[in-house]
């Protein structure tokens, strides 16, 4: 059962990212511009020139042989004009690999690099953020959540939910746009952009730069969780079996900490599951603003300039990424919890 | 739901006039004009659509600048009043990074300075006071501001309409035919559209696609990845009301589908309709001042709280007020929206318990 459940899912996701490539490459299709597009406003261009070019790029081929090649590459298809691009007739080498062999294309912009290099180079960044981030955002969270349903109805969670809501009216970003200005510009505690200070590089130095922008990219799970976890508590706590344990004369530590966290942090692991997509949306924004260079910044900058390979190679790592957590966190939630009914879907 | 009546707790004591049973909407509209929370937030709603529509008279009479004249001898001004207070104020913030700490005793001179600049602002008249600054290109940010409030309101609005009609559709549907082919569909586009970074697809569009970037374009597109929760939330509730009895019984005297769809299950759905609708104008707001602020929402040169902030990420130190205004304006809004919605989730729903 729990094996085709497995199964099922990840035969799923698989689906999920095929149809990822395929918006990728209908928005690629559809944007206006391309390799012959500039050639239409040139006086001086024959129509042999935008034949010649159209050819050489592969434009003219069908749009589905275009998908293949894009997708799974074009070195292994049968050698004529139909099916291959004019460079990879010309020169083997100048094939297209496809992106299931992680072949992008190159970047316009980052002078023809691999797309896919100039990504890599930039995920540590952003991996290091997320992480930070969830890790703040659980440590602060969790407790958060817990004191609010212990102190319920009395001004400790009065306290937390107005104060949340309060910093739910306004964009994330913009509070730590405040905060740079005034921590980062006024009062010189935190440095106001980067990663770590070129020539110094330190562990020292490169926590003192990720700790705002990690505060920051917490306060949405700060919020989040300590709502969920607050929520399941006050469920659980009203169970019978907390009341046998009250009962029995347990002390209130034993059985908030032992028996209660322990059933209400359950649905607190499914909470986690969009965690993958919200830390990769979020990059974008607090990347930019504390102009941290990771794949958020990297994309906002390759949209800017309209290179393409770079935007659709950071989509479909990004909707790879995103489902595989998605996937990974429903089978770890059905391994660990034994009730999980595996016929339904949501 | 009209037929439905309800007496309130509160009542005893009254005089026979109080004791009328009052119908559904008589008892929301009760409850709502004895909370005096929402009722603030009203007033602050109210106030933020005043100064927005009346944006162009204001901006003639009171305060008379254009949002979009530009003044390049007036780049990145203080606020007109703090002239001789800003560089005050700057020298308070360099001694607080030098090694002897900050050095209070600038304060007071800061205070005298920004009020008697204020008192002159008064009496200066429209045109001759920036009261907010100005920005990058010299124009005045107080008037880009409330015009900054008509694109963002206009696109709340927009949003939470076109999420609302397709989320309610989605939801009424797969929740009447739960479990056949149609809810497997709309679940299935559901779970494709959670699974993939929605704010990169977004980018992509508003970037590629010039017309995305107008505001109907870009209500259009926030509304069209935006339905997914509504239409979970009510797939539910319908779901849970398909069987009650006076469903049954419409269906028995031969009402057709979409009667039953339209005419006895989304009335029964309708407050929570109403109060998503609410917040989802909240939310639509902030996620156009994202993509503004990233420079692929509102483009230049009109002015969206969002596309206000784009301009200021080299010099926000410098001029602070470029942040804050768009920023305090977002707030103001949002913080009227949600407790309104707060307050509406109340009324609607009066045997709701309060948690």
């Amino acid at each position: 059962m729990l094996a085709r459940y497995i199964i099922r899912r990840s035969v799923q996701s698989f689906f999920l990212i095929w149809l990822s490539t395929l918006i990728g490459f209908t928005i690629y299709q559809a944007a206006p511009g391309g390799p012959v597009q500039f050639l239409e406003d040139d006086p001086k261009a024959t129509s042999a020139d935008v034949e010649r070019l159209a050819t050489l790029y592969g434009v003219n081929r069908p749009i589905v042989i275009q998908y293949i090649a894009w997708l799974a590459g074009e070195d292994w298809l049968p050698q004529s004009e139909t099916w291959r691009s004019g460079r990879c007739l010309a020169d083997p080498d100048r094939c297209g690999k496809g992106i299931i062999r992680l072949d992008f294309g190159k970047s316009f912009y980052f002078k023809g690099q691999p797309a896919i290099d100039v990504i890599i180079e930039r995920m540590p960044a952003t991996f290091i953020l997320g992480a930070a981030s969830l890790f703040l955002s659980i440590v602060g969270g969790l407790p958060l959540g817990i004191y609010a349903a212990i102190k319920r109805g009395r001004l400790p969670d009065h306290v937390i939910r107005v104060s949340t809501v309060l910093v739910n009216t306004v964009p994330h970003w913009w509070l730590g746009l405040l905060l740079l200005i005034f921590l980062g510009g006024y009062l010189g505690l935190v440095p106001l952009s980067g990663m770590y200070t070129i020539g110094d590089g330190s562990l020292l130095d490169r926590l003192h730069h990720l700790i705002l922008p990690a505060t920051v990219g917490a306060i949405g799970g700060w919020i989040g969780f300590s709502r969920i976890l607050r929520f399941e508590m006050l469920e659980v706590l009203n169970l019978d079996y907390i009341r046998t344990a009250r009962a029995k004369g347990l002390s209130e530590k034993a059985v908030v900490y032992g028996h209660a966290l322990r059933n209400a942090i359950m649905p607190f692991v499914t909470g986690l599951s969009g965690i993958f997509l919200l830390a990769l949306s979020g990059s974008v924004l607090f990347e930019t603003v504390f102009s941290w260079p990771g794949m958020g910044r990297l994309f906002i900058t390759a949209v800017n300039a309209r290179d393409f390979p770079v935007m659709m190679a950071l989509f479909v790592i990004g909707s790879f990424l995103g489902v595989l957590g998605l996937l990974m966190v429903d089978i770890l939630y059905s391994l660990v919890d034994p009730r999980v009914k595996y016929d339904v879907a949501n | 739901m009209a037929e439905q009546t309800l007496t309130l707790p509160g009542q005893v004591g009254k005089s026979q006039e109080d004791f009328k049973e009052l119908t559904y909407w008589g008892a929301v509209r009760r409850k709502l004009l004895h909370d005096k929370i929402t009722l603030a937030a009203m007033a602050l709603g109210l106030f933020m659509i005043i100064i927005t529509l009346g944006a162009p008279w204001i901006a003639n009479n009171i305060l008379g600048y254009d949002p979009n004249d530009t003044n390049l001898r007036e780049r990145n001004d203080p606020p007109t009043w703090a002239a001789e207070s800003w560089p005050m104020f700057q020298e308070f913030t360099r001694t607080c990074q030098g090694a002897e700490g900050c050095n209070w005793a600038l304060w007071p001179g800061i205070f005298s300075a920004s009020f008697a600049g204020l008192r002159e602002c008064f009496g200066a008249g429209p045109g001759n006071c920036h009261w907010l600054g100005t920005d990058n290109a010299g124009r005045d940010v107080l008037t880009r501001g409330i015009y900054g409030g008509r694109i963002s309101l206009r696109i709340g609005a927009y949003v939470a309409a076109v999420s609302m009609t397709l989320g309610v559709v989605a939801g009424l549907v797969s929740g009447y035919y739960a479990a056949t082919w149609i809810d497997d569909v709309v679940n299935a586009v559901i779970m494709t559209l959670g699974s993939i970074p929605l704010l990169f697809l977004l980018i992509i569009l508003a970037g590629t696609f010039p017309v995305f970037r107008t505001p109907e374009g870009l209500s259009f597109l926030l509304g069209f990845f935006g339905w997914m929760g509504v239409s979970r939330l009510l797939r539910g509730q319908i779901f849970s009301i398909r069987e009650r009895e006076y469903i049954i019984a419409s269906r028995a005297t031969g009402a057709s589908t979409w009667r039953i769809m339209f005419r006895h299950m989304l009335p029964n759905v309708s407050s929570i309709i109403i109060v998503i609708a609410i917040f989802d104008i909240a939310s639509a707001i902030i996620a156009e001042a994202g993509l503004s602020f990233l420079g692929v929402g509102i483009g230049p040169p009109n002015a969206s709280w969002g596309n206000m902030m784009n301009g200021s990420l080299g010099s926000f130190t410098n001029a602070p007020w470029l942040v804050i205004t768009p920023g305090l304006f977002i707030f103001m809004t949002t913080l009227s929206i949600y407790l309104i919605g707060d307050g509406l989730r109340d009324a609607l729903d009066p045997w709701l318990k309060n948690d």
